[in-house]
C-alpha cells in the first residue's frame, strides 16, 4: 500500500458510512454460491467418494477405506504412469525454465524487431493445446511427416517418434516444451526490465564477464520471479492432458500416461470412478509435494546454515 | 514494457552503444531472436501450409515443402463433410456465455473481496488460489456424475456451468488486483453523495477498471475456447461437442484426414490470432499480474 492510500484506508473505516460486512457478502456470495455448488461440492464429494467403491454403472457404493489408493500405488499401470509423470515433469520444468531464461536474458537488449517477437511468442501458450497435439502428431507422423521428411532429405536416420514408447515420451514433451517456454520468456522479459540497472551497470564498469554479471547478479535478483515461473509450471505439468491426449492418448502401452490420461481411463473407459477419483487426487497431492520443495528447501537450506 | 519516462537516459545509452558497432554479442543476440521466432512459427506455419494442400500432395514421400497449388478445398470439406458449423457454433455459444457470466458474477465478488472487511476473506482467497491448482480431471469425475445424476449431461447448459464456475476463481483474482490498485477516494465521495453500492460497481468502478474486466474476459473466452477436458467428459453427441472434442472425432472417426484436420485446427486458432494481435497488451497484463500476484 502506498503511503497515500493509508491514510484513506483509516478514514474509510471510522466514517458512519462504513460498509458493513454483511453487504459485503451479499455482493460477493452469486459467485460464491456458484463455485460451491459447482466446484467446491463436486471436489469433495469426489474426494470423498475417493475412499468407496464407486461405479457409475453399479448401484452399491460401498466405502473401502484407503483400498482405493492402495490398489491405485501398487498397480503395475500406475507404477509406470508415476514413472513417466516424474520424467515428463523434471525435463520439460528444467528445459522451460532453462530455455526461457536463457532466451529473455540473451534477447533483453533494444533489439530490432523484439516487439513483433513478443507478439508471435504469445501465440503458442494461449492457443489450444489440442491444436498443439494434433499438429506435432502431424509432424512428427512417421511416414508422412515433416521432421521425418526432413531427417530423410538430410541423410539422417528416422525416428519412430511416436510408435516407439520411449520416443513417444520425447515427442510429447517436444510438443509441451514448445507450447509453453515461450510464456516464461516473456515472464522472465518483464521481469529483467523492472530490475534495478545499478548494480549490473556498475559491474560492468568494474570489467565483470557477461555470465559473472548473470550469474551473480541477475540471476539472484531475478529469484522471485524465477520461483513464480517454478510454480506456475509445477502446477502446469501435474495438469497437462490435452496434448497428450491428441498426440498419443498416452500410448504406446502405456508409455505417455500421465496421471491426468491414466485418471481419465480409469473414469471414462473403465469406469471405476473411485479409482479414478483417488488418482486425480495423487496428481493434486504431487504437485502440492513439489512445492513445498521448492518453497521448503530454501527455507530449510537457510534454517541450517544459520544453525551450523 | 512500453518505455517510460525513467528510461529514456537508458535507452539514450543503450542507442549510444548501438552505435559502436556491430559486436559478437549483439550478434548472437540477434541469431537467438531469430532463432527463437523461427521455432515459435514454423509448427503453426505448417499447420497452414497443410491446410492448403490437396491430398495427393499431404501424401507427396518426399515431403513438399511448398504445396504444389494452393487450395480451399479442405476448409470446404470441412463444412461440408464435418460439420464443423455445429460445434464452431456450440464452442462460441459455451464460450461467449460463459464470459458474460463469469464478468457479471466475478465483478461484484471482487469488489466485495477488495473493498468491504469480510471475515473470512484470507480463507476464500486461499480457497481460490488452491483451485488454480486442481487437476481438470479431478473436477470432470465428479462434474460427469452429478450432471448425470440431474440430467444436464450433453446440453450447452452444464458445459457453460461448469466452465463459469472453474473459470471464476482466476477472474476474481484478476479483478480483485485491479481494483485494489484504485484510489479509495472516488468511491467515497460517491458514497457521500449517497451513491448505492450497485451503482458505485456499475458507474464509477467498472469503467475504471475497464483494461483489467477486458484482460480477465480475454483470458477466460480463451481458456474456455481451448478447453478439452470438460467438452469431452460432459458432452457425448453433436448437440453439445465443441470445436476441441470434434478435433478428437478426426482421429478416431475417420481415421486421420490430415488436411481437414489442419483446417479445422486453424480455424480453431483464429480468434486466438486476433486476440494476440489486438489485445496483447491487456493478455500480458492480465498473465504476468496474475502470476506475480500468484
Amino acid at each position: 500500500m502506498t503511503a497515500a492510500a493509508q491514510p484513506a484506508g483509516r478514514r474509510w473505516r471510522r466514517s458512519p458510512l462504513a460498509p458493513s460486512w454483511q453487504k459485503g457478502y451479499l455482493f460477493a456470495s452469486p459467485a460464491l454460491i456458484v463455485m460451491i455448488a459447482i466446484l467446491i461440492y463436486p471436489l469433495i464429494y469426489s474426494f470423498v467418494m475417493s475412499f468407496y467403491r464407486w461405479d457409475l454403472s453399479a448401484p452399491s457404493q460401498y466405502f473401502v477405506g484407503l483400498s482405493n489408493y492402495r490398489d491405485t500405488f501398487n498397480s503395475l499401470g500406475f507404477k509406470q504412469t508415476l514413472r513417466v509423470q516424474l520424467i515428463f515433469s523434471a525435463v520439460t520444468i528444467i528445459i522451460e525454465v532453462a530455455a526461457g531464461m536463457g532466451v529473455a536474458v540473451l534477447v533483453n537488449s533494444k533489439l530490432r524487431g523484439l516487439k513483433l517477437a513478443r507478439t508471435l511468442l504469445l501465440v503458442p501458450p494461449m492457443i489450444a493445446p489440442a491444436v498443439v497435439g494434433l499438429n506435432f502428431r502431424w509432424l512428427f507422423n512417421g511416414q508422412y511427416g515433416l521432421v521425418n521428411g526432413i531427417l530423410r532429405y538430410l541423410g539422417l536416420p528416422e525416428a519412430p517418434w511416436l510408435s516407439d514408447p520411449n520416443w513417444a515420451l520425447v515427442s510429447v514433451m517436444i510438443a509441451d516444451i514448445w507450447q509453453n517456454t515461450p510464456l516464461l520468456v516473456l515472464l522472465f522479459l518483464a521481469g529483467l526490465q523492472s530490475l534495478p540497472q545499478d548494480p549490473i551497470e556498475a559491474a560492468q564498469v568494474d570489467g565483470a564477464s557477461p555470465w559473472g554479471i548473470f550469474w551473480h547478479i541477475t540471476l539472484p535478483l531475478m529469484r522471485p520471479i524465477l520461483m513464480i515461473a517454478l510454480m506456475l509450471r509445477i502446477i502446469d505439468t501435474f495438469r497437462t492432458f490435452d496434448v497428450v491426449w491428441l498426440m498419443t492418448q498416452g500410448g504406446p502401452g502405456g508409455a505417455t500416461s500421465l496421471i491426468t490420461v491414466n485418471a481419465y481411463q480409469l473414469a471414462f473407459q473403465s469406469a471405476s470412478f473411485g479409482h479414478a477419483a483417488a488418482v486425480s487426487y495423487v496428481a493434486l497431492a504431487m504437485s502440492l509435494l513439489f512445492l513445498a520443495v521448492l518453497y521448503g528447501a530454501p527455507w530449510a537450506a537457510r534454517k541450517l546454515r544459520r544453525n551450523s | 514494457m512500453t518505455d517510460t519516462v525513467q528510461d529514456r537516459p537508458r535507452i539514450r545509452r543503450r542507442r549510444a552503444k548501438l552505435r559502436d558497432g556491430i559486436t559478437p554479442g549483439l550478434v548472437i543476440r540477434y541469431l537467438v531472436l531469430i532463432g527463437t521466432v523461427l521455432l515459435t512459427v514454423f509448427p503453426l506455419a505448417w499447420l497452414v501450409l497443410t491446410s492448403l494442400r490437396n491430398s495427393a500432395d499431404i501424401f507427396a514421400v518426399p515431403v513438399r515443402v511448398l504445396p504444389e497449388a494452393i487450395t480451399f478445398g479442405q476448409y470446404i470439406a470441412v463444412f461440408s463433410q464435418y460439420g464443423l458449423n455445429g460445434y464452431l457454433w456450440n464452442t462460441v455459444i459455451v464460450s461467449i456465455a460463459t464470459v458474460v457470466l463469469v464478468i457479471l458474477l466475478a465483478v461484484p465478488c471482487a469488489y466485495a473481496m477488495a473493498r468491504f472487511r469480510l471475515p473470512g476473506a484470507k480463507v476464500i482467497v486461499s480457497i481460490l488460489l488452491i483451485m488454480r491448482m486442481i487437476p481438470v480431471v479431478a473436477l470432470a469425475i465428479p462434474l460427469f456424475a452429478v450432471f448425470a445424476s440431474i440430467g444436464l449431461l450433453d446440453t450447452l447448459t452444464a458445459l457453460v456451468m461448469a466452465h463459469t464456475a472453474s473459470k471464476l476463481p482466476v477472474a476474481i483474482w484478476l479483478l480483485m488486483g485491479f481494483i485494489q490498485d484504485l484510489p479509495k477516494e472516488i468511491e467515497e465521495s460517491a458514497q457521500m453523495d449517497g451513491a448505492s453500492t450497485l451503482r458505485i460497481i456499475v458507474q464509477i468502478v467498472s469503467p475504471l477498471i475497464a483494461p483489467g474486466i477486458g484482460a480477465t474476459a480475454v483470458i477466460t473466452f480463451l481458456f474456455t475456447w481451448n478447453d478439452l477436458l470438460l467438452a469431452l467428459t460432459l458432452s457425448s453427441s453433436e448437440a453439445s461437442q465443441t470445436l476441441p472434442v470434434g478435433l478428437t472425432n478426426f482421429v478416431s472417426q475417420f481415421g486421420i484426414d490430415w488436411g481437414a484436420m489442419s483446417a479445422a485446427g486453424v480455424l480453431m486458432v483464429i480468434p486466438t490470432l486476433i486476440f494476440v494481435w489486438f489485445a496483447q497488451g491487456l493478455l500480458v497484463k492480465g498473465l504476468v499480474s496474475g502470476a506475480v500476484r500468484g
